[in-house]
């Protein structure tokens, strides 16, 4: 059990959790901001229109070609330096995760919607719904169903992903676990592995009750 | 013919973008009303693209489509690629229809799936449409499932609630297109029954079967469509069925007879 007294230090919990508070916030902001961009993007990449597609295509490949944190450093230097707006480093990183987890839902979105029968849609036609009313009565709800394991399982991918603040200087978990590491470093030379022990299992908390809440979802909505 | 005819058809043409030649050609049918109207043919005769054309699924390129006297389709050349016809909710209430695959919205219950289209279109109070929907059920053996789910419902049932959804609108006429081929066999008679029901009460009906001794017994009135032509019609389903005038009926009807 050696070094595991620095667990025990006082202020090291207190600050682990609010550095998990601002992994936290950052994460449900962005998901939160995710979900409305992400059923838009998801509902233009449906549309039979050339323009919106192309647009709608390079925008989700771009997303995913570059690798997360080449956007956050575009995000936080670029606007500054292009258009003489300082974004704050959490305000870049919610900026990001935002569009990575728009694009990623969106794509989510648009498979679940094109997965619906057709005879969904010519059923609600001929009983004369409207395009609107079969969208939001009929469509979308059927949709959700289908979407929901993969998209909680972006959420956690969202969570995981607000590590790489750290390198915009964020405070979050993780720069906290390393502060209280540093400080340390010569009273408890091997408290290391407990401060990164303790951080995995407050990631595992925050993402475990996620997997749990959509597995009731999926076993609920099992049979439709 | 003194009444007025629930649905008239003339001239109807549909060609599909880029085919030879059209599916439907020069199609002319009246559909009186209270009456039980059946086509048969062979597959791809153009039997259910005649209903979708019926029901604004899918455009026509020629001829009118007429409801009550009231031309409610006009065909257009140019119109292949069109999608659904762009006619009011109101108007598309008045004609029902019941597909083969039995696709209830399975994110509602048997009753939700009945009140959804009064409420929601026709403005209904919710508590009226419910109890027409109950009667609805009664009628097709079903009041009991009322809250039901799809997904807990066999194929006849669902069928059965497809057709209540259909009926609560109160519809001019009622489409049917082969809604018994994709049921397992124990389930069609229970479907046919009701459809049986719904000729005595006076529903105006139009059916595309392959059920041939359901079609000879609840017909009024049966074409035989091929190759997108009425090739023969008959007021006398009995008649057709049993000694049909053109060789091509003899030959459609012998391929149901096995000796």
């Amino acid at each position: 059990m050696q070094g595991a007294e620095i667990l025990l230090q006082p202020g090291v919990f207190p600050r682990l959790l609010q550095g998990l508070w601002v992994t936290v916030w950052i994460a449900g902001v962005s998901v939160g901001l995710s979900i409305p961009v992400g059923l838009l993007t998801g509902w233009l990449m449906t549309l039979n229109n050339r323009v919106v597609k192309v647009i709608m295509r390079v925008y989700l490949d771009f997303i995913r070609i570059m690798p997360q944190l080449a956007l956050l450093f575009l995000a936080y230097y670029g606007f500054a330096r292009w258009f003489d707006w300082n974004l704050d480093a959490t305000g870049a990183c919610v900026l990001v995760f935002v569009l990575w987890g728009g694009a990623e839902l969106g794509d989510l979105v648009r498979g679940a919607l094109v997965s619906i029968p057709e005879v969904q849609f010519e059923s609600s036609y001929v009983l004369g719904l409207n395009a609107w009313q079969t969208f939001s009565r009929v469509i979308l709800p059927q949709a959700l169903r289908r979407l929901l394991p993969a998209s909680v399982n972006l959420a956690t991918r969202i969570v995981k992903t607000t590590s790489l603040a750290v390198l915009l200087g964020v405070v979050e978990v993780i720069k906290v676990g390393q502060q209280i590491i540093d400080a340390n470093r010569f009273q408890y030379p091997s408290g290391t592995l407990w401060i990164y022990g303790v951080i995995f299992f407050m990631y595992f908390i925050v993402c475990w009750p996620l997997s749990i809440v959509a597995r009731r979802l999926e076993k609920r909505w099992a049979n439709d | 013919m003194t009444e007025q005819p629930a649905l008239s058809v003339s001239n109807l043409t549909k060609q599909y973008a880029n085919a030879d030649h059209p599916v439907l050609d020069d199609i002319s049918f009246t559909v009186p009303k209270g009456k039980v109207f059946v086509v048969v043919g062979p597959s791809g005769s153009g039997k259910s693209t005649l209903l979708r054309t019926i029901a604004g699924l899918e455009p026509i390129q020629g001829g009118t489509i007429a409801l009550d006297g009231e031309v409610i389709e006009t065909g257009r050349p140019d119109s292949a690629k069109a999608g659904r016809s762009r006619r009011s909710s109101a108007l598309r209430t008045r004609i029902g229809m019941v597909f083969q695959s039995y696709d209830l919205f399975p994110n509602k219950t048997v009753l939700g799936n009945i009140t959804l289209a009064p409420t929601l279109v026709q403005k209904r109070d919710r508590a009226e449409a419910e109890r027409e929907a109950v009667k609805l059920l009664e009628r097709v053996g079903l009041a009991d499932r009322k809250d039901a789910w799809p997904h807990e419902l066999s194929g006849g049932q669902r069928q059965r609630v497809a057709i209540c959804r259909a009926l609560i609108l109160h519809p001019e006429v009622l489409l049917f297109d082969e809604v018994t081929a994709a049921l397992d066999p124990e389930m069609v008679r229970e479907v046919l029954d009701v459809m049986l029901g719904l000729a005595k009460s006076g529903q105006t009906m139009m059916i595309v079967t392959h059920e041939m001794n359901f079609a000879r017994a609840i017909a009024d009135h049966v074409i035989l469509l091929d190759g997108g032509h009425i090739v023969e019609e008959s007021d006398d389903a009995h008649a057709f069925f049993t000694n049909p005038n053109t060789e091509r009926a003899q030959q459609f009807l012998r391929t149901f007879e096995f000796e």
